[in-house]
């Protein structure tokens, strides 16, 4: 296997947009940690109403491993919606997040549990960068996005049906100039419209 | 010096009422403060004893728990902290609505039907609104 397991997947804001100041709090470990506020504030509302389906994006992707995803009709459509994206790290080659990103993981619970956000669900999309094969990158992603999804779902209460994981490895990073960038490696959040 | 002897006794008042008000229910914390607390009391002991353990299905809790007798115990003690205030957060955020229902009733006729809207509804009536919904919203971190 290649050199590369994406240790981390970092979730920045895109275009780093994000309002930096991080909640320093006991056991907090680095400033740029996303509060709820901007979490809800990031997500509330999608701008444009598409239905996207998780099974269409990871069906793309995964017959099209190495060509890119940008182009894909079904991935397409994400770049409309409102998202976010959040810095979460994981064990080397491993689903496990460390425990320097709960509050992370927590924040974002926060966010889904309050009522400005709770009828609506959302993607979590998994990326790393370009180290390593195209095929193993995307299965790690997909796993570290279900890693994802199942601790929002279990531990933080989050009702299933709200969230949805997806992969897509290394066929869509930030910084196509430079796709082993760290900036690849993240998360995104995607509002997909309201629960039914 | 009337005025500022008045804003003094409301604090007062209103700081007396914080405390009444969190002692009728368990004080509550956001995950994201529980989770913090957990890296900071527990995250040496999950790097040593849960390594790789998912978070999930509350995996790494279980995992420290099980590993009790080398665990520290300041992360014990966090984690049966963090537990509770965090099921009493959970509680609180289940109970706001209907804890809230008479006063949204009262307080907030006309508001469009949704959540998010009665709880910036009652948010703002708050000086109108029930103790007992003012500690369910705050308790819920709602606030």
């Amino acid at each position: 296997m290649a050199v590369n397991r994406g240790m981390r997947m970092r979730f920045n804001a895109i275009g780093a947009a994000l309002l930096g100041a991080g909640l320093l709090l006991p056991g907090a470990a680095s400033a740029a940690e996303i509060t709820e506020v901007q979490i809800i504030n990031g997500l509330q509302g999608p701008a444009v109403t598409v239905v996207v389906d998780p099974n269409a994006l990871m069906a793309e992707v995964n017959a099209n491993v190495g060509k890119g995803a940008s182009a894909l009709p079904t991935w397409a459509q994400l770049a409309n919606l409102t998202q976010l994206v959040v810095d979460i790290e994981f064990e080397y080659n491993s689903t496990a997040i460390v425990p320097n990103s709960y509050r992370t993981l927590g924040a974002i619970a926060d966010a889904l549990h309050h009522p400005l956000l709770a009828r609506y669900k959302f993607l979590v999309v998994g990326h790393t960068d370009a180290t390593g094969a195209a095929d193993y990158n995307l299965k790690l992603s997909l796993a570290r996005a279900e890693a994802i999804r199942a601790a929002l779902t279990t531990t933080f209460t989050v009702a299933p049906g709200r969230l949805f994981a997806v992969g897509v490895g290394e066929e869509l990073p930030l910084d196509p100039g430079n796709p082993d960038a760290a900036i690849n490696r993240r998360v995104q959040l995607v509002n997909i419209g309201e629960v039914r | 010096m009337r005025e500022m002897r008045r804003k003094f006794i409301s604090g007062a008042i209103a700081a007396v009422a914080m405390i009444a008000a969190g002692s009728a229910q368990a004080a509550t914390v956001s995950f994201a403060d529980a989770m913090s607390l957990m890296a900071r009391d527990c995250g040496k002991d999950v790097q040593t004893y849960c390594k790789g353990v998912p978070l999930a299905n509350n995996g790494v809790g279980q995992c420290l728990m099980q590993n009790q007798a080398k665990v520290s115990p300041v992360c014990i003690q966090t984690l049966a902290a963090v537990r509770a205030s965090l099921a009493a957060r959970i509680e609180a955020q289940d109970s706001v609505l209907k804890v809230c229902r008479g006063d949204a009733a009262r307080r907030c006729q006309g508001v469009v039907t949704s959540d998010a809207h009665t709880l910036d509804c009652l948010l703002k009536a708050a000086d109108h609104v029930s103790k007992k919904c003012n500690a369910a919203i705050t308790n819920a971190g709602w606030r």
